[in-house]
């Protein structure tokens, strides 16, 4: 794992600029200015937000502020979704910075999970941590670990500590040496083409025939229309090994593969 | 919901999934590879259709939790968990402000916008997904 360090990273320091303004109908008692931010790729909108919150508050009363949310493009932004994956699925073929519209009135309740404090953030993410362990060790490793390890991984990801949190999260990445990988890969493949939520199977890392399975693999196997004859898969994924993005892509909990051929 | 969920009622096991799942090789599969391969689940990309299918649930209570007097209920794969915790909680007369956490392996709690179906392709077995209910936080 010490080759991959730098990918590792470079996952982890991912930032996006971009510039939140206050939604016009917001009623304010003076001109609210755009506040801009880099975000980190790998977090959550509610929890790297609350500069953002602090400063549009500051021109409104109280009386008028009730549950922030976001919103791009007349989209609402779903917060439990890791912010590297809103903007490649939504924003990433605009020119940046991405114009982030924040609101504080008519929570759509229809699209968006409320997130009435940390804590929420806190158990969604352990959640999907272990969602990925029950399919890559049957969850026997995150169970081993204790209470005070999971805390760390949420610090490491609150507080932006890539040392502290792949201080634990190394451990999930690991298999026993007499198997080839996990048991099962993690993943989830969002696209903008279709009004299923996400694709999520189970994939082995290893063929029957003790082949290490490719991205291409994957793809072919789980979203065959991602890979028509005409739109041709990149060169990555006839080497990559799944479960080399599995482990780079967004730490332990599920890595989202989206589409990007350019 | 509920009306659907009353009308199929206690489907037993040998009508559900085994006819529904599709069979491991897909004709509209693009690789030439043997079914024993890469995914357990069978088949690649649903077809539209498959999405309309139900799938088998077993509902346990955890705790002193009430138990529901029909535990196996059919289900659209679409249904989110939320949809699923407001039937429960509608069934066992639960007021809408108590709250209801439903787990998988008795280990994670799903999103609420989970869907059944995919939970089902990735924890289930036997046929069915089992789906532990409690009204406190049980596993964290």
């Amino acid at each position: 794992m010490t080759d991959d360090k730098d990918v590792l990273r470079d996952v982890w320091f991912g930032r996006i600029p971009t510039c939140f303004t206050l939604y016009q109908d917001e009623i304010t008692e003076r001109e609210a200015e755009p506040y801009y931010l880099l975000l980190p790729r790998v977090s959550y909108l509610t929890l790297v937000t609350d500069k953002v919150k602090k400063h549009f508050q500051k021109v409104m009363r109280q009386e008028d502020i009730s549950e922030i949310w976001f919103e791009y493009e007349g989209t609402p932004l779903k917060w439990h979704y890791p912010i590297g994956l809103l903007f490649d699925l939504l924003a990433s073929s605009s020119a940046l910075p991405w114009n982030i519209t924040v609101h504080f009135k008519s929570f759509p309740e229809k699209d968006l999970l409320h997130c009435p404090s940390k804590d929420v953030i806190e158990a969604h993410f352990m959640s999907c941590v272990k969602e990925a362990d029950a399919l890559k060790h049957k969850s026997q490793v995150i169970n081993e670990m204790q209470k005070k390890d999971h805390k760390q991984l949420w610090m490491g990801l609150q507080n932006d500590r890539f040392d502290q949190f792949w201080a634990i999260n190394r451990k999930l990445m690991e298999y026993p040496a007499e198997e080839n990988g996990f048991r099962y890969i993690p993943f989830r493949i969002y696209q903008t083409t279709t009004e299923r939520p996400f694709i999520q199977k189970l994939f082995r890392p290893v063929s029957t025939d003790g082949q290490l399975h490719t991205l291409g693999d994957l793809l072919k196997e789980v979203c065959p229309s991602a890979v028509a004859p005409e739109v041709p898969v990149p060169e990555v994924c006839s080497w990559l090994p799944t479960w080399l993005l599995a482990s780079s892509a967004e730490g332990s909990h599920l890595p989202s593969l989206w589409r990007d051929w350019e | 919901m509920a009306e659907e969920q009353e009308s199929t009622l206690l489907l037993p096991p040998s009508t559900a999934p085994e006819a529904e799942v599709p069979a491991e090789v897909s004709p509209e599969t693009a690789t030439p590879e043997p079914p024993s391969s890469a995914a357990v689940s069978p088949g690649t990309e649903e077809p539209v259709g498959d999405t309309k299918k139900k799938i088998d649930i077993l509902l346990k209570a955890v705790g002193d939790t009430p138990i529901m007097k029909t535990k196996k209920w059919a289900v659209e794969r679409t249904r989110t968990i939320q949809g699923l915790i407001d039937f429960i909680k509608k069934f066992l007369k639960l007021v809408a402000s108590e709250q209801l956490f439903i787990y998988v392996n008795q280990s994670f709690a799903p999103s609420p916008d989970q869907e059944v179906g995919t939970l089902y392709e990735c924890f289930g077995s036997d046929g069915k997904l089992v789906l532990h209910y409690c009204k406190s936080q049980a596993w964290g």
